[in-house]
């Protein structure tokens, strides 16, 4: 038998819509009532199998071509004040070359301390691309947007429950895009966006309680798995778990690191404190 | 920057979403098209003043319910709230039975996520199972969990106040097990497995 009294609202505590004390309340309910708290085990375990992963239905090729027909005789227009922070062509590329040396550089030194995969470190890896993959098509929109990464960590301060530290390097080869509220493998998370040279980088961060749950070895601190052409990086700092997802390997650090510091194997920079 | 390029990249960003939506609202590919074109000639009329701030999925589906209103008040000289607010009345016979539920789904007790889990039901079953909810809760359905708006953004797309959004939503979720429920039969009946 459903607790009738919780039941709607334990749908806005799944889809992210209830402030941070309606949520705490709902907690505080789900721990005292094993029906409600079956009936949010299983709904999650729903949306992770079917809701999280459908997609629009492609559209036809002869509407894409003739959309796309329509947009390239659309009148140009320029837009006013012009984007600051875009690289120049030869900035790009200069960029490129650097990030690829030092994203050998990390890869390789993590890939050689790591020994083999794990179940839990898969599963994560999954449910992050397949979130990033809507992130980065617009399929799941942010929260907060076009706001500095502190005015974001203050406004997520008052939505959950876990300490979001969000890394503010000034870099012109990286833009925050903004954050929002979601679910990966039944957890409540915060997903960031970013803009690394042209790709896009999601960035999880997962309470502590949950990601020790996922039962990881500390070490090596990173872990690194390849999951349908992303590279996922793992890991536990300070009391936060992470989990980054980008397009090329190595590109990801800049989230965290600028391309001046000396990286090590395991970190501490300030954006890492607790 | 140039407009048009970041309009463009806005809109083949949105492609399949735009059209999927233009879809629900005119339940017709050709309409859906004419739509989706109307919409994109508006939004571009509008881009440069877009609030950069805001989602521009939820900014573009707005324009698009509002453009497929100002539609249809042309077509019938007649609002068109009614008919969200009734279900299919312009469709064929044929149409509607395809999308909507039989009347005795309104009886059924609503599948529980464990037991769709347990049976095994495909992406594509529970994709169909949303095609066939009526067009009122089908859209906020949609709009949810597909486009993965929020409950605001949805009031806002749909011109209607955030308690709707949230009724509507419940219903359509119940809704929407009774259709997986209605398919795990249809796929029991005829020993089909693609569901």
């Amino acid at each position: 038998m459903i607790c009738k009294v919780t039941r709607a609202e334990i749908f806005q505590y799944l889809d992210g819509e209830l402030s941070r004390r309606e949520r705490a309340q709902v907690e505080a309910h789900l721990r005292s009532c094993p029906d409600c708290s079956r009936l949010v085990t299983t709904e999650r375990a729903f949306r992770a199998t079917y809701l999280d992963r459908l997609r629009p239905d492609p559209v036809p090729e002869n509407v894409r071509e003739r959309v796309i027909r329509l947009l390239d005789a659309l009148p140009s227009r320029q837009s006013s004040p012009s984007r600051p922070g875009r690289l120049g062509r030869l900035g790009v590329m200069a960029a490129m070359v650097a990030l690829v040396i030092l994203g050998g550089i990390l890869g390789l030194s993590v890939r050689d301390v790591w020994k083999g995969p794990n179940a839990s470190v898969i599963q994560l890896a999954d449910a992050s691309v397949d979130q990033h993959q809507k992130l980065a098509r617009g399929l799941l929109p942010f929260d907060i947007a076009m706001a500095s990464p502190r005015q974001a960590e203050e406004w997520f301060r008052s939505k959950v429950d876990f300490k979001v530290s969000i890394p503010d390097l000034r870099s012109e080869h990286l833009a925050f895009l903004g954050g929002r509220i979601s679910h990966l493998t039944g957890v409540d998370v915060v997903a960031l966006g970013y803009r690394v040279n042209d790709k896009n980088v999601s960035l999880f961060v997962i309470p502590e309680e949950q990601y020790r749950r996922l039962g990881l070895s500390e070490t090596p601190k990173f872990k690194v798995v390849n999951r349908r052409g992303y590279e996922v990086v793992v890991w536990r700092s300070h009391g936060t778990g992470y989990a980054l997802v980008s397009e090329i390997g190595g590109q990801p650090c800049l989230v965290c690191h600028s391309l001046e510091e000396k990286l090590e194997l395991t970190p501490a920079p300030a954006a890492h404190r607790s | 920057m140039d407009l048009r390029a970041e309009f463009q990249a806005v809109v083949m960003a949105n492609l399949d979403s735009l059209f999927g939506y233009a879809r629900v609202l005119t339940r017709r590919t050709s309409d859906a098209e004419d739509l989706l074109q109307d919409v994109l000639l508006r939004a571009y009329r509008a881009f440069g003043s877009f609030d950069r701030k805001l989602s521009v999925k939820a900014w573009l589906f707005k324009i698009m319910k509002n453009a497929y209103i100002d539609r249809e008040r042309r077509r019938r000289a007649r609002p068109v709230e009614g008919e969200w607010e009734n279900g299919d009345e312009r469709a064929t016979d044929e149409e509607r039975g395809a999308r909507t539920l039989p009347g005795e789904m309104y009886l059924y007790v609503p599948l529980s996520p464990e037991d769709i889990l347990l049976r095994h039901l495909t992406i594509e079953g529970v994709r169909e199972g949303i095609r066939r909810l009526p067009a009122v809760w089908r859209q906020v359905v949609e709009l949810r969990e597909i486009e993965g708006l929020s409950y605001q953004e949805i009031a806002e797309v749909i011109g209607k106040p955030i308690g709707t959004v949230m009724s509507r939503l419940s219903r359509g979720r119940d809704l929407l097990r009774a259709s997986l429920q209605d398919l795990l039969s249809e796929r029991e009946k005829t020993g089909a497995h693609d569901l």
